[in-house]
């Protein structure tokens, strides 16, 4: 049986953190809910088994692509 | 351990691993608030069916995901007020040791708002909300006093309209019977959790995979 979401306008958010406040932030995953509230608290409960100094949430549609894999740099 | 029986059957793959790192930190913050009453003079409870002084709400396993969403939105926020209520208070081991509670049931917060938005979890919640005015217990209570002492920084009056804040106002529902109140099982109807319940939080089912004498 398929995947089913029960939420009816989800939208995806990429999840960043960072173990020291030295290092840059990472892409560490991904989250998707309906809102910016159910979208932290999945991605606190997801990725929080390491210790982070700091994590935050983009939403993907947020995002401005510059180029992507296999396309010339414009 | 509610919360964690949905870890494999709440209605999304994320939501299924927020029911079980919830369940886990609660799992945490009572370590936490035991130990804190040990430190604080208070004997331990015999572990057995009647001394459980759990909400209503939390006797049986809930059936629908419903059940589960007003838990997260009502009941933890009303649970939550209480630790942030002892934070604040004038008892220092209780100041020192929830903090870290209030930050991890922040998130408990959002799962539970956020889902109370999409579900049509009405009748939960309003079950949910008069077992946490129950739970908090009569104006003029225990509750009033301790927070005279100082012990509790929020009183009955402002827990619940903070847990009104937080929820949305409560409907029209009958009053409550304080009458009928029990002061050390916080709560007026009888009853409690099922055999099956209790020997999953004594661990029984699984101490029956323990070799022999260990």
């Amino acid at each position: 049986m398929g995947f089913v979401r029960v939420h009816h306008d989800v939208q995806e958010y990429e999840v960043f953190a960072r173990k020291t406040r030295l290092e840059p932030l990472r892409q560490v995953g991904a989250v998707v809910a309906p809102d910016d509230e159910l979208a932290m608290a999945y991605a606190r409960a997801t990725y929080d088994e390491e210790r982070w100094v700091e994590m935050m949430i983009v939403p993907k549609a947020a995002v401005i692509q510059l180029w992507a894999p296999g396309e010339a740099e414009a | 351990m509610r919360y964690a029986e949905w870890c494999i059957a709440a209605p999304t793959l994320e939501a299924d691993i927020a029911a079980a790192a919830m369940g886990l930190d609660d799992i945490g913050h009572s370590r936490v608030l035991y130990g804190s009453l040990r430190e604080l003079g208070v004997a331990d409870v015999a572990d057995e069916a009647g001394s459980y002084a759990n909400v209503p709400y939390l006797d049986r396993p809930w059936a629908e995901w419903t059940a589960f969403v007003a838990a997260n939105g009502v009941l933890d926020s009303a649970f939550t007020l209480m630790i942030e209520a002892l934070a604040g208070g004038n008892v220092e081991v209780l100041r020192s040791r929830l903090k870290k509670m209030l930050q991890e049931e922040r998130y408990h917060a959002m799962h539970g708002r956020s889902w109370m938005r999409e579900s049509r979890a009405a009748a939960d919640a309003e079950q949910a909300r008069r077992d946490a005015i129950v739970w908090i217990g009569p104006e003029g209570g225990d509750v009033d006093d301790l927070h005279h002492k100082g012990i509790l920084s929020l009183g009955v009056r402002d827990i619940r309209r903070r847990l009104d804040e937080q929820v949305g106002a409560a409907p029209a529902s009958p009053p409550i019977d304080w009458k009928a109140w029990d002061p050390v099982r916080r709560r007026i109807s009888p009853g409690g959790i099922d055999e099956l319940t209790l020997g999953m939080l004594q661990g029984l089912a699984e101490k029956r995979y323990m070799p022999a004498g260990a």
